[in-house]
């Protein structure tokens, strides 16, 4: 009898673990299965390299691309010297009660919602970069990148600190030993040795900044023109997921936006791996 | 003066008695009903749709209405897949869509799509060309209008949307649209768009207008309820919900309700015209 | 003296971007608050229905945020009471049965999980309301059951790494004492490691609540609509209120229903910090009544 229990637990474990996996191998199916009429029609190259204009029977998501590239990129270019002064900051710089409080502060902030943010943006930033610039609908990369370059700082700055944590307290007590302060330590002994950790944060946050939704949804104009500079408007996949899910279902629009669902599972995808692959090959070295 | 207060309240009295079984005649046929009612599609219909539901749940709390967006493409679609109950259109059902989907159109009032900019913007009236040179992209600053020297930033909607649809056939007759327009996701957000823009352009179903936005005239005529029923403002159409095959039990009584005395006061009071 | 500069520019560096982060998070929550502190009321709530007869049902709220507000509570709640079952198994099943080969494939499953970005995870809710709406039943189409379980999918990986990782961190001494008196590992399980590692289990509930309800890309794909009062039923659309600060952004009719807009907001961020110490409280107190287990 008691052996009978423990098998059926170990059972239903094994079960849900299987479930568990099997819904993201599910999500990745589904997507493909349909979107691949269109794949069969129009082929891969005109997907990726074509132009979004339904009327003309063109439906690349090639300007979604870029756009989703451009928004991402420069968010990551805002993020990074934050993320990496906050660390700092909590890591060594700032006394204990302060780098505490902050990095309290900073997990309180990744738990503000998103549309939060975008709200903001949309009452407060687009008029400051339209009359700032002076062209423009202030409805553009710059201020989508801005703002979501803002969000993505918290979860990079705490990916930054876990990698510092994860230091071994040997180097630190050699340095301490060696008579180093504290900024020595951190930029002598930390940010060598945590070099891999922070590459894997990066990584990391370019995942959300290209997951997000919402923030390019609302302030980045959502336009299917490449954009030419980064005041004017663009569109991202995610973005795109969100218009054209108004189309009808067995449509090519419709078809096309679980081509984007593709897409951005493959580019998670490749971050895992990626990611994976670095922590894997450092404690090889290590 | 006592007489006269006496008079007045009789007055009164006689004028509710009047009005009240009225509002209860059009609201008379939900009493029986419960259950849920599920509309979506087009955007320009929302504030109608909104204060109709609103009347209809406060008279019977057993009926509960759900009100989505999406555009006029969604409506027709998602009734047609059986989705929602009610799909608005601010356009009429194709025959391909009719035929296909065994849809009913019920048209209850009549609009116009007017392009409209920014309260402060001095340029408020241009021709059929100059609207299409803008919206092609030709025309990119707002000097070359006489307005502020400032680019042009367009903005249009969705490909479900049904006031794209009008507004290209009718306004731009069918001229193209420029890739590096903004894309918004319904009249609603068209109108807060440009409200907040004071160099933008773009176009809203005649309804929606009020003091957030401006219309621009187009030929010399200022699209307005009046000018879109007269006949003079062209780019016209009419809302329309649809279902598919024939409505029953609720879904026919909420489409009854629109063509009521009270549902057509709710119309006129959006902004539209009851259809006759 | 060249390293000495570069110190010092460090240390400047660092206190001048923690300044900017934090005038950036008052900036944010300064503006949101001087504008809209003044919609907070109950009148932003309840509309013009009675708070009381709102609350028990009795009376409907139409220009408030209640319906939004339930919906989004019952949202939550639903998307959790799926998630945790099978998140905390599957946790378990890695920490505790799990061979590192099993382990290893199994980790990138929901490391790729939790990257999914939740658009994709609406689209493929939405996709599959369809596709059971055409294949199974009339009755089914994107509503809350929908959501919830597109949602309990976004927040999988949080309550599988965080009992993961609490399980794994229990020292060997404590994992094999109750084995060593004769206990099975099921009991093991059960009565040693998990009263243990509890804290960490609901720091990963805590964190899954927060997304859930903040969460509104899966949502407006999957059933969340702009209008329709309290949800009856979970195959019924509902109100939210992440998605009715979207939708009031992007097209809010007047200066009024902007105000409620601000109002929501601010509900929203205090919602979320609220769930949050409710969160924290239950956790105490699950942790004396699970430790302290006769």
């Amino acid at each position: 009898m008691k052996r009978y229990r423990e098998l059926i637990a170990e059972r239903a474990f094994l079960l849900s673990a299987l479930t568990s996996s099997a819904i993201t191998v599910a999500i990745l199916a589904f997507m493909v299965f349909m979107g691949l009429p269109l794949l069969k029609q129009g082929g891969l190259y005109q997907l990726l390299f074509k132009p979004w204009a339904p009327f003309q029977g063109s439906f690349g998501i090639y300007p979604m691309i870029i756009g989703t590239g451009a928004i991402s990129l420069l968010s990551l270019l805002f993020a990074f010297p934050l993320s990496l002064g906050c660390s700092f900051l909590i890591g060594s710089i700032a006394p204990q009660s302060v780098s505490k409080w902050f990095r309290r502060l900073i997990e309180l902030m990744t738990g503000i919602p998103t549309v939060i943010y975008g709200f903001v943006g949309v009452f407060l930033l687009v008029p400051i970069v339209r009359e700032l610039f002076g062209s423009g609908s202030g409805l553009c990369i710059l201020t989508a990148a801005l703002v979501l370059g803002i969000m993505i700082t918290p979860t990079m700055t705490l990916f930054f600190c876990d990698s510092f944590d994860r230091i071994p307290k040997a180097y630190l007590d050699a340095a301490d030993a060696l008579g180093a302060s504290p900024v020595q330590k951190l930029l002598y002994v930390i940010l060598p040795a945590a070099k891999h950790g922070m590459i894997n944060g990066v990584i990391l946050s370019l995942g959300r900044a290209v997951g997000d939704t919402l923030i390019a949804l609302m302030l980045a104009g959502n336009s299917v023109r490449v954009a030419e500079s980064v005041l004017e408007p663009a569109r991202t996949l995610t973005a795109h997921i969100a218009l054209v899910i108004a189309a009808d279902y067995e449509s090519p629009e419709f078809r096309s936006i679980f081509a984007c669902g593709v897409v951005l599972y493959l580019f998670t995808m490749a971050v895992t791996f990626l990611v994976r692959y670095l922590t894997f090959s450092k404690d090889q070295t290590v | 003066m006592k007489k006269l207060s006496i008079i007045s309240l009789a007055l009164i009295v006689s004028v509710l008695l009047a009005c009240s079984p009225a509002f209860s005649d059009s609201l008379a046929p939900f009493k029986s009903e419960k259950g849920l009612l599920k509309i979506s599609g087009g955007t320009a219909h929302i504030p109608v749709m909104k204060e109709a539901a609103q009347q209809i749940m406060m008279a019977n709390p057993e009926i509960q209405i759900s009100i989505a967006g999406g555009g006029s493409g969604v409506g027709i679609k998602q009734v047609g897949e059986g989705l929602v109950d009610i799909g608005n259109s601010g356009r009429k059902a194709t025959d391909e869509e009719i035929g296909r989907h065994q849809l009913k159109l019920y048209q209850w009032a009549i609009d116009g799509v007017a392009p409209v900019v920014n309260p402060q913007n001095k340029v408020k009236e241009l021709s059929q060309s100059q609207l299409m040179d803008i919206f092609s992209g030709k025309l990119n600053n707002w000097k070359q209008l006489g307005g502020a020297d400032r680019n042009i930033n367009i903005y249009t909607r969705d490909e479900a949307s049904g006031t794209r649809a009008v507004f290209w056939k009718k306004g731009l007759k069918k001229g193209p649209i420029s890739s590096g327009a903004h894309v918004v996701v319904s009249n609603g957000a068209m109108k807060s768009a440009i409200a907040q823009d004071p160099y933008g352009i773009g176009y809203v179903s005649v309804g929606h207008i009020d003091e957030m936005v401006a219309p621009v005239a187009l030929d010399g005529v200022v699209p307005t309820i009046q000018t879109v029923q007269d006949g003079t403002y062209k780019v016209a159409r009419g809302l329309y919900s649809n279902t598919k095959g024939e409505p029953t039990g609720l879904t026919k009584k909420f489409i009854d309700f629109l063509y009521t005395d009270e549902g057509k006061k709710i119309i006129e009071k959006r902004g539209f015209i009851p259809a006759q | 003296m060249r390293y000495r500069s570069l110190e010092r520019l460090t240390i400047i560096f660092s206190w001048l971007t923690g300044l900017l982060l934090l005038s950036a998070v008052c900036l944010l929550l300064g503006y949101l608050f001087i504008k809209g502190y003044q919609s907070v009321n109950l009148t932003l709530v309840f509309g013009d229905a009675s708070p009381l007869r709102a609350i028990l049902l009795q009376e409907r709220v139409f220009n408030g945020l209640f319906p939004a507000i339930v919906g989004t509570l019952v949202l939550v709640l639903l998307s959790v009471f799926w998630a945790i079952p099978i998140g905390m198994a599957t946790g378990i099943y890695l920490a505790e049965y799990a061979n590192p080969r099993t382990k290893r494939v199994l980790d990138a499953f929901f490391d790729v999980l939790s990257g999914i970005p939740s658009i994709v995870i609406g689209l493929f809710g939405f996709a599959f309301a369809v596709f059971l709406h055409k294949h199974y039943s009339d009755r089914i189409g994107p509503c809350l059951l929908i959501s919830s379980i597109a949602l309990s999918f976004l927040v999988l990986p949080y309550i599988i790494r965080t009992t993961q990782a609490s399980l794994e961190g229990i020292p060997r001494e404590t994992r094999l004492t109750a084995l060593a008196l004769g206990a099975t590992k099921f009991q093991n399980i059960f009565l040693v490691l998990i009263p243990r590692s509890l804290t960490g289990i609901m720091s990963g509930i805590i964190l899954a609540i927060g997304r859930c309800a903040e969460d509104t890309a899966v949502i407006m794909l999957t059933g969340a609509v702009a209008s329709t009062g309290l949800p009856r039923s979970i195959f019924a659309q509902y109100e939210a209120l992440p998605f009715y600060i979207y939708y009031i952004s992007s097209q809010y009719a007047d200066r009024a229903e902007l105000m409620q807009g601000y109002g929501a907001s601010i509900i929203l961020i205090l919602l979320c910090a609220a769930l949050f110490s409710v969160a924290y409280g239950i956790r105490k107190g699950l942790t004396h009544f699970a430790l302290y287990r006769p």
